[in-house]
């Protein structure tokens, strides 16, 4: 359904008053979630409507809140990995990443190259995991439950099984992975996954033109075409990254403009960009994304040299690291955009605990708009609009 | 745990129905076993997903594992579910929803505690904003541990579900659910987190907040009242309307 223009530029106010909206309108209060199976967790959005129209949009995060930021201070930079893996259930992956490149930059601690292209493989396959899992419950968002939506959400969920069975070949657990260590990988390549990647991934991307040819449906088109539209502007000012900010037409993408890993060897690196800024914007590019994640991911698990795959001694103790002070900020692209972790040394008596573990989420950004971007549009749209944010709760309340 | 037992109704007004005629009270024995057979093959899922363990939930609700197979439908409403699946950690302030939303679902129903963030809190345990699992606020039938289970797990702890619903409908003892880490049971008590009195500096009112779900408050301006007529009549109703508060439902029940 096409929004309706609420007569305020360049954007809704999300502090506005409601008593100036219409004082003859009988405005009806929503209470959307905690608890709702469609706000991908436990996400509280108030939403004042006039019939069918919002005219405002309170958010209230804070119902995963448990102190993901507090727990690190007391633990060891060994210790800490696991816990992050719970931020981002998603892509649990990538959280491991992001604290131990943290802690390497801090540390001073060398990664070795077969740990990096490791690190960049795993990083591209756990892309295309978070993608079609966002993709089949954006499709059941839209679908309903017991709709037609059901249908992508098998289908994607039975592609994510296959690369939860490569992760389980790697590190023998489907997620919660623990597989990142400072200073490198804990587990190596099983003999033959190579060719199971190959296999894995093969198949996948023959079933994505399946998906694009279910979505093609007009009733997907009506509902994501125009919807939750943010324009450049809005992305640049709430500070969304990812795909968010590509699909609003701004080229920005961490894994080219600074490389980590071994993403600068990647010279084709493809970063998918659309300019219109609504859902189906956001479909296309996270779709553009799945592709060029396969290829990737594909084109290094043959490539892989030979070596060690930790470059420090093996962590016997766990205070065996330790810094007396000083301070990084790592930034990294993550399926739903930059995931920083900025990183104070010096906590404890021994200097072996982070002072302060700063982390950056993404989805907090994103869900940021939603007092933007709601009014104006409908009930129904809210859902839409709300799904193609790819919102991770545990990632936003920390 | 301790589910209460007389809070378990099983009654259904069929039975009722076939002891009142001799010689089909005899139906009762084929009709439990119908009952039971559909109860334990139609257990709708009301699904507490709040985090990591909701992904796995959903992984078995997907193709793979496919818990439809076992009749159990994912439903968004407590009214219509029979079971309560938390997975995933529930904090201080998702408590009090979690158990409203238990105190809606009908009678009889069962609770499965999924993952170690509900059974214990885990290692957030001792987080100032998390509750150390869901059994301190409504009972649990079965306990999954793992972080998270698998699918399969999943699968298994409804298996053993369904043998503990089969014992209670036969009326036989079946063994209390242990918590796996400490192998003891525990009572459901959310009042020993949310009580007034047991933090200082946690007042009546702001308990009272807490547990209900508090809008912000919305002032619309007043809309104009009509202007009274200027009758003779009306100025005499005017006069009459301040005593009206006094007895306020008077008038109606005359």
């Amino acid at each position: 359904m096409t929004p309706v223009a609420l007569a305020r530029a360049p954007w809704p106010d999300p502090y506005l008053n409601v008593d100036d909206y219409d004082p003859e309108a009988d405005l009806m209060v929503i209470n959307l979630g905690p608890q709702h199976p469609s706000t991908h967790g436990v996400f509280r959005v108030v939403l004042y409507l006039d019939g069918e129209i919002i005219i405002k949009a309170i958010p209230h995060p804070g119902y995963l809140h448990r102190g993901v930021e507090k727990l690190c201070e007391k633990l060891t930079y060994a210790q800490i990995t696991p816990i992050v893996d719970k931020n981002d259930y998603v892509a649990p992956m990538l959280n491991e990443q992001a604290v131990n490149m943290a802690f390497e930059k801090m540390l001073g601690v060398e990664v070795p190259l077969r740990a990096r292209y490791m690190r960049t493989i795993l990083a591209e396959i756990q892309r295309v995991a978070s993608h079609l899992l966002w993709l089949g419950t954006f499709a059941m968002d839209l679908g309903g439950a017991l709709g037609g939506g059901t249908s992508v959400f098998m289908y994607c969920f039975r592609e994510r099984e296959s690369i939860l069975n490569l992760f389980e070949d790697l590190t023998g657990c489907r997620f919660h992975y623990n597989t990142h260590t400072v200073g490198g990988q804990r587990h190596d390549i099983p003999a033959g996954w190579a060719a199971k990647v190959h296999q894995t991934l093969e198949a996948i991307s023959q079933r994505i033109p399946e998906y694009e040819t279910m979505l093609e449906h007009p009733i997907f088109v009506r509902r994501t075409k125009g919807v939750g539209v943010i324009d450049a502007d809005l992305a640049l000012e709430l500070g969304l990254t990812g795909p968010l900010l590509r699909a609003s037409g701004v080229d920005h993408d961490l894994r080219r403009d600074a490389p980590y890993h071994i993403y600068d060897q990647l010279k084709d690196l493809a970063v998918a960009v659309e300019s219109e800024g609504d859902c189906m914007a956001r479909y296309k590019v996270r779709v553009k994304e799945l592709r060029e994640s396969i290829r990737i991911a594909r084109m290094l698990i043959d490539n892989v040299p030979e070596g060690p795959i930790s470059g420090g001694r093996p962590i016997k103790q766990p205070g065996q690291f330790k810094a007396k002070g000083g301070q990084v900020y790592v930034g990294i692209e993550t399926p739903r955009g930059e995931l920083g972790t900025y990183l104070i040394a010096g906590g404890g008596k021994m200097g072996d605990t982070p002072y302060r573990l700063k982390i950056r989420p993404p989805s907090l950004h994103a869900l940021a708009c939603v007092p933007y971007v709601f009014p104006g549009h409908s009930l129904s749209d809210a859902v839409a609009i709300l799904g193609s944010l790819d919102p991770i709760m545990g990632e936003v309340d920390r | 745990m301790a589910v209460n037992e007389s809070d378990r109704s099983f009654d259904h007004p069929l039975y009722e129905t076939l002891e009142r005629f001799p010689g089909l009270d005899l139906a009762t024995t084929a009709v439990d076993k119908v009952l039971t057979w559909g109860a334990n093959n139609s257990q709708w899922i009301f699904p507490m997903a709040t985090s990591c363990c909701g992904i796995e939930f959903m992984a078995a609700a997907a193709s793979l594992v496919d818990l439809d197979r076992m009749g159990s439908i994912t439903r968004g409403s407590p009214r219509q579910s029979d079971l309560m699946v938390v997975a995933g950690t529930i904090t201080v302030k998702m408590a009090p929803r979690v158990k409203r939303l238990w105190d809606q679902m009908p009678e009889p129903k069962w609770c499965i505690a999924m993952g170690s963030c509900a059974i214990s809190g885990d290692f957030y345990r001792d987080i100032y904003s998390v509750i150390p699992g869901i059994d301190v606020a409504i009972p649990v039938d079965v306990y999954i541990p793992g972080c998270p289970p698998n699918p399969e797990q999943l699968m298994a702890g409804m298996l053993r579900l369904q043998e503990k619903v089969n014992l209670k409908r036969a009326g036989l003892w079946s063994p209390p659910e242990t918590r796996p880490e400490t192998g003891k049971t525990i009572e459901p008590a959310i009042k020993r987190l949310l009580q007034a009195g047991r933090d200082e500096r946690i007042t009546a009112a702001q308990l009272d907040q807490a547990m209900s779900l508090m809008l912000p408050a919305v002032d619309l301006p007043p809309r104009p009242e009509p202007e009274p007529e200027p009758t003779a009549e009306a100025d005499a109703g005017t006069t009459e309307a301040p005593a009206a508060p006094a007895t306020p439902d008077g008038g109606h029940h005359e």
